[in-house]
């Protein structure tokens, strides 16, 4: 049960504060803040328990949205339902940010008294509440193509950009009553997240494989959309998913899919209401093999006096082509890389770093204070094999050894695993406008934890 | 517009102007206005003045408009409850509106205002609402009853509302019967004995059918709910398991983790042998693995409670060992706990992959996830036992690369390896002595002295070790101190010869220079038990430690089951029930897993068997040294408050027996002794806390040399002229281990004294001179009579031979075996010791020789589980020739008998401290072995007397 929620600008000032069960003194922000504010580090921990209450808190915008609870609450709950809040916020401001909050500081607080009564979470739903909401959205700014603050996938916070227009998902979802919507719109994204663990002798040793598919739609409700999956898709445990070319291990549905033609034809239908949801998430079985993007070889020497030489090699195994032009979208022409940054902790603090780097665009830098090699590389094309050599000054003592080697990538319009989206089909309702809408598909995958050890 | 129109600061003059747009006709303008105020509310400013005026607005059919004036209500109502009686007609009008939206916002800001005067208009409009035709409305009011009941729960009950409510339960609409479930759920947590939640099969059915239709947080409701609920067996169980199991596929995790409770608990009630078990168990694994795919405060959460659902059922996460596995970019919460699920879940099939993950992790940057990986593999070791090579070597390499806080840490861990399996892996302490100097961590220092302590009969230099701690021992932390005092006593037990001036060193250290209770405590009980009764010192100090083992570190059974009803919600995060956290908690209902029901119960596979059961049944927690010290005090080894008490407490060889056989000469002993304790610390004396002061262990362990003999006059027995059995010299020390002095000898006594007959020999290449000698305590007051003289220096390769006469009127302490002589052997050089075992018979005196009849009455007076039997093999004496032996050793025959062909000799000696033992010899001619029954007060003397006879006999 949520006691307060609030929202507080970055510098606490009080946005929005509701108290839903009249408990509680109304300085718990301040309390709050405090709190948030003493902690060293830039991230406080969304849990924490100050003054006898338990405040749980998400950061966006640089606004906190926090809510407090003095019973024995799921904290999946709380942290589930803020992030279904700031979600919601979105679609209803566009961006999250305290100018918007507080411009539409009455249409939040009857969002929330639709959302929230007495402490009892009632819906999230967008459909829902826009019916039983009134208030009219208050727009900050104009859209601009060129704002590049807002560039981005809603799905992924990465930076990848270039793909889809960005800013376009940085808006309402919902068109101003009475109007028709300028523009009718679907975003579909096919992210997947990448943990792997490769050993010295090059063997990986765990391969994990996350995806999820969301949806965002500023289409009108009642259109029924088809979603084909690849169809070598095959679920379950090993005896039971037969002989799919792409096993998933554990695959959760939204609630609204109607996975009737999921087992024949692996399709998705759904019928989305505007907003944005996760339609499916999965994991991919564990025993595949998954073609690695990046190996990584290395040779090391050291020197009595504390030099010491690496020389990385990076090759990027990424298919010089991928994927089949008769797709819907049709593949990119050839894949690559992008954002690729090498992290390499030093046994020791260095004082001092020189490098022989392929190409100019790439940088190597110290971090950490000395205790971290980075090596970033802006794109790699797939089949290139990229070159680095580092002389490094340590001081002379016996060294612990290196690493592991850290990668952090991202692969636009590239799943690790093959799962594309093979066909989206809208099917209108009758009396529909007669432009169909427009659909954004994007693929992606990033890298959450690449490891090599050395 | 402007962004900041409606954060201008409320001067008086703002306020004037609020006034008069609230009282505009135009409503666009109004609603402007109001917005404006609750603007200014949000932000925290006071626009309570306007309270007539806003609402004034109320009465509007502009639904926007009315939320933001029922808005304003809610939070000025409780500071103006007068002028909100004037909004009730509005609210009981709105409770009748056509609109059913401004049916359900009228009875929910109703509930919300807090004030006595307005809850008692809601009845009627509440009462109406519950029965609605519209969902909306119904749901609404549902929850308006848990808010009423907050406020007034008297009024609910009085209104009949909990019926309703009841009825709520089997509405038609999922989100009404979610909500009724909520409110049903609070309110009966405060009245924990109602029946409110009166749950039976029919109505778990509805609720079952209301879980697949309603929202996602509704589920929750409904989930939450289910988990109070107590199957009635096993059957019933199975079908609720089987309709939530759906749930674990949900995109939202509350639902998931809420579904997990719901099965953990009812699982409880299925019988392991049911095939749908295992499906459960299989299918329970991929939610749980999703969870950790969520962001790291989440994973945090989920790995938390996965902690709890390892413990409870292992088998559900078996294979998913990988999962666990670190992350690089995982923040250290997450893998700090990881890496402890990761032991968890340890077992001898993946114990390989999981100690070649630890071994990467200990050499990650991180210094507290190193610290804590150094540790799992301990843990590891201790938990698997196949595994506990693999992780000693695995430590050893760690050791190997001289990382300060790895040696520290693994020192750490190798101390408690030792402690689970004693005696095996010694072979690495010289490996670890080598890191000696390193250790800077008392946790670490603390580990290393405990390890030398324990194994110091293995590690030659022990000693030097332990002093080189002493050294700073006031510097050191309290731990370390402890662990010193101790780990010296252990050596000094073990090797007493050799460091009777390092454990007087830490005994004086610990016990006047420190301020710690603690460690003087120990000290002082230390030095007691060492000065009263060295064999039960051995007894406590170095008795047989029990193992430890993994369950150590495992919650307790009973708070684990506990907390399994409270899977997802923060107690589960913090591991502690909610009636630890929540304050004002109401009514706390403690939750308890359903007992298991099903007749199969016996059936169960060993290997399936209920973690809870297997730590029930495992010793619960090792006892750490201090508690075992603690214990004692609680014994009745604590000090006498007295002086006569004392001089009984300080009789511990079978003192009663000793006493009842009239041993004048000992209590003489004991008594001289105990002056000189007494006397060397008057101030514990005479506080009554009688402690052995310092003068104790300087009677024990006082510098040599100092003319000893002169305090005891020589006290020997007057009798016959006799020449008692000598055995051969024996080598007693060593050259090699005495800088080159090498001393053999042997006891004698002859003419009522004795005598020990020393050969020194010089084996070094210098002169020695200077000596002197000193006994430690010893079982019978054995002392040298006389010092030792030695009238020239000892040249190199010079031998020299000395009798030395010895008293026994020296302090007496019992000693294992009891005729344990340690000498102290002073000269130029250096001091040396050792220790030699006298024969007993030297002890015999010349009237020994019992009356018959006081020895037929003494020997039917001493009970017979006094009475002792030895076999004396191989000797072909006669009885004759026998009885002439012993008499030359003071063991006189009192009769002969002879029996059916065997003879039988009635014997008779007395030792030194008036100790009588009487002996029946049987010998049977044509058999070379003898019997010999010997019966004794102090039945402890007889293995030793028999040795004395065996080796006269046999000379």
């Amino acid at each position: 049960m949520i006691s307060q929620l609030f929202i507080l600008s970055s510098k606490g000032d009080r946005l929005v504060y509701r108290n839903f069960r009249g408990d509680g003194g109304d300085d718990v922000t301040d309390a709050f803040y405090r709190a948030v504010t003493s902690l060293p580090g830039d991230r406080a921990p969304v849990f924490m328990a100050r003054e006898g209450r338990h405040f749980v808190h998400v950061r966006h915008g640089g606004l906190y949205v926090g809510v407090t609870t003095t019973a024995d609450t799921s904290p999946f709950v709380l942290v589930e339902f803020l992030n279904r809040l700031v979600t919601l916020l979105r679609e209803h401001c566009g961006t999250l940010s305290e100018k918007s909050v507080s411009v539409n500081v009455a249409l939040v607080h009857e969002l929330l008294g639709e959302m929230v009564d007495f402490g009892y979470i009632q819906t999230t739903a967008t459909e829902v509440l826009r019916s039983a909401t009134h208030g009219e959205p208050e727009t900050t700014k104009a859209f601009s193509l060129l704002d590049l603050r807002s560039v981005g996938l809603f799905g992924a916070e990465t930076q990848q950009s270039k793909v889809a227009p960005g800013s376009i998902t940085n808006r309402p979802v919902l068109p101003p009553r009475g109007e028709q919507p300028a523009r009718s719109e679907l975003f579909v994204d096919v992210v997947e997240r990448l943990t792997v663990v490769i050993a010295a002798n090059g063997t990986p040793l765990k391969v994990d494989v996350q995806g999820e598919i969301r949806l965002k739609s500023f289409v009108p409700g009642g259109c029924e959309l088809r979603m084909g999956l690849t169809e070598e898709l095959s679920v379950g445990t090993e005896e039971q998913r037969g002989y799919g070319r792409l096993p998933l291990a554990a695959v959760a549905f939204h609630s609204s899919v109607d996975l009737e033609e999921f087992e024949q034809e692996r399709v998705l239908r759904v019928t989305p209401g505007p907003g944005e949801v996760t339609l499916m998430r999965y994991q991919l079985a564990e025993d595949v093999p998954v073609p690695l993007p990046f190996r990584l070889l290395p040779s090391v020497e050291w020197d009595p006096a504390g030099r010491l030489r690496i020389h990385l090699k990076l090759r990027c195994d990424l298919p010089p082509k991928q994927g089949d032009p008769t797709l819907c979208p049709p593949s990119p022409p050839s894949s690559h890389a992008i954002n690729v940054v090498l992290q390499l902790p030093l046994p020791r603090e260095a004082s001092s770093l020189a490098q022989e780097l392929s190409s100019p665009e790439q940088t190597a830098e110290l971090q950490g204070g000395g205790r971290c090699l980075r090596w970033a590389i802006p794109r790699c094309q797939g089949g290139a094999q990229l070159g680095a050599v580092f002389r490094v000054q340590l001081p002379p003592t016996p060294p612990l050894g290196l690493g592991p080697a850290a990668l952090t990538f991202e692969l636009p319009a590239l799943t690790v695993s093959g799962l594309r989206l093979r066909c989206l089909r809208l099917s209108a309702p009758p009396g529909a406008p007669p432009a169909p809408p427009q659909r954004w598909v994007r693929h992606l995958t990033h890298s959450d934890s690449y490891v090599v050890r050395l | 517009m402007t962004d900041s129109k409606y954060f201008t600061t409320t001067k008086k003059g703002e306020i004037f102007e609020l006034k008069a747009e609230l009282n505009s006709d135009k409503k666009e303008k109004k609603k402007e206005a109001v917005k404006k105020v609750i603007a200014s509310m949000t932000v925290g400013k006071d626009v309570s003045a306007l309270f007539p005026d806003v609402v004034n607005c109320m009465q509007t059919d502009n639904l926007e408009l009315k939320k933001l004036v029922y808005l304003y209500l809610m939070n000025y109502a409780k500071s103006q409850p007068d002028m909100a009686i004037m909004a009730v007609n509005t609210f009981v009008k709105d409770c009748e509106d056509p609109n059913p939206l401004i049916r359900a916002l009228a009875v929910r800001t109703m509930g919300c205002i807090r004030v006595d005067k307005i809850t008692e208009y809601l009845c009627e409009p509440l009462r109406k609402c519950l029965k609605d035709e519209d969902p909306y409305v119904r749901k609404t009011a549902a929850v308006c009853v848990a808010k009423l009941h907050d406020i007034n729960a008297q009024l609910v009950e009085d209104q009949g509302f909990l019926d309703t409510l009841k009825d709520l339960i089997s509405d038609s609409n999922p989100m009404v019967v979610a909500n009724a479930v909520a409110a049903l759920s609070e309110i009966a947590e405060s009245h924990p004995s109602s029946n409110l939640l009166d749950l039976n099969p029919q109505s778990i059915n509805k609720l079952l059918t209301a879980l697949n239709e309603c929202t996602e947080w509704g589920q929750i409701f409904i989930l939450d709910c289910l988990a109070n609920y107590m199957p009635k067996d096993d059957r019933e169980a199975q079908s609720i398991c089987e309709r939530v199991t759906p749930r674990l596929s949900h995109a939202n995790s509350a639902v998931v983790l809420s579904a997990v409770k719901v099965l953990m608990k009812f699982m409880e009630m299925l019988s392991k042998d049911l095939d749908y078990y295992g499906t459960l168990l299989k299918k329970l694994a991929p939610p749980l693995v999703t969870l950790l795919s969520a962001e790291p405060e989440l994973q945090y959460v989920a790995l938390r409670n996965i902690n709890l659902i390892v413990q409870k059922r292992p088998e559900i996460l078996k294979h998913e060992m990988k999962v666990f596995f670190v992350k690089y970019n995982d923040p250290i919460y997450v893998k700090l706990e990881k890496l402890d699920i990761m032991i968890r879940l340890a077992s001898q099939a993946n114990i390989a992959q999981v100690l070649a993950e630890l071994k990467e992790y200990a050499t990650e940057v991180d210094v507290d996830f190193v610290r804590k990986a150094v540790r799992a593999i301990g843990r590891c070791a201790i938990k698997v036992e196949q595994s506990a090579e693999r992780c000693v070597s695995t430590l050893l390499d760690l050791i190997q690369t001289k990382v300060n806080y790895v040696v520290q840490e693994a020192i750490v861990v190798i101390k408690d390896i030792f402690r689970k399996y004693p005696n095996k892996y010694e072979s690495v302490i010289a490996t670890l002595c080598e890191n000696l100097d390193s250790l800077d961590e008392p946790e670490a220092r603390a580990a290393m002295i405990w390890i030398v302590g324990e194994y110091a009969e293995r590690i030659d230099n022990a000693d030097e070790l332990l002093e080189s701690f002493l050294e700073g021992f006031h510097d050191e932390s309290t731990q370390v101190q402890l662990q010193l005092l101790t780990a010296i006593v252990k050596l000094f037990l073990k090797k007493p010869t050799e460091t009777q001036e390092l454990v007087q060193q830490v005994l004086s250290l610990a016990t006047q220079d420190s301020d710690n209770p603690d460690l003087r405590d120990r000290g002082y009980i230390y030095w007691r038990l060492l000065s009263t009764d060295p064999v039960a010192a051995k007894e406590v100090v170095l008795a047989e430690k029990p193992l430890i083992s993994e369950e150590t570190d495992l919650i307790e059974p009973t708070l684990l089951d506990e907390l399994i009803c409270y899977i997802g919600t923060l107690a589960s995060v913090y591991h502690k029930p909610p009636s630890a956290f929540v304050e004002g908690s109401r009514g706390v209902v403690h939750k308890s897993l359903p007992p298991r029901t099903g007749s199969s119960e016996s059936a169960e596979s060993p290997e399936a068997a209920p973690s809870a059961g297997q730590a029930a049944e495992q010793p619960a927690v090792i006892p750490a040294q201090g508690d075992l010290l603690g214990d004692l005090l609680n014994l009745d080894l604590g000090p006498p408050v007295s002086g006569p008490p004392l001089a009984a407490s300080s009789v511990q060889m079978g003192a009663v027996d000793l006493l009842g056989g009239g041993l004048d000469s000992l209590m003489g002993d004991e008594s001289e002794g105990l002056r000189s304790d007494v006397g060397g610390s008057p101030a514990m004396g005479g506080s009554g806390f009688t402690a052995p002061g310092p003068a104790a262990p300087a009677a024990m362990g006082a510098p040599l040399g100092s003319g000893l003999g002169d305090l005891f006059d020589l006290t020997g027995g007057v009798g016959t002229l006799s020449g008692s059995y000598v055995a051969p010299k024996t080598v007693w020390l060593p050259a090699m281990k005495a800088k080159g002095l090498e001393i053999s000898g042997t006891f004698s006594r002859q003419v009522g004294s004795i005598s020990m007959d020393l050969v020194l020999t010089n084996k070094a290449l210098q002169v020695m001179s200077d000596f002197a000698i000193q006994f430690n305590r010893n079982s019978f007051g054995l002392a040298p009579a006389a010092p030792l003289q030695v009238h020239a220096p000892l040249a190199p390769n010079q031998s020299v031979e000395i009798s030395l006469p010895l008293n026994t009127v020296g302090s007496v302490m019992k000693m294992d075996p009891l005729n344990n002589l340690q000498v102290a052997v002073k000269n130029n050089i250096d001091v040396f010791y050792f220790s030699t075992l006298y024969p007993l018979h030297i002890l015999f005196v010349e009237d020994g020789k019992m009356e018959r009849q006081m020895f037929l009455a003494t020997w039917k007076d001493i009970p017979n589980e006094n009475e002792a039997q030895f076999q004396i093999k191989d000797c072909s004496l006669n009885a004759d020739a026998v009885s002439s032996k012993l008499q030359g050793s003071n063991i006189f025959t009192i009769a002969k008998r002879n029996v059916e062909g065997q003879d039988m000799l009635y014997q008779s000696l007395k030792l030194t401290n008036g100790i009588w033992v009487l002996a029946e010899l049987r010998i049977q001619p044509s058999n070379p072995s003898f019997t010999l029954s010997l019966k004794c007060r102090a039945p402890e003397v007889s293995q030793y007397v028999y040795q004395a006879y065996d080796a006269i006999l046999k000379n």
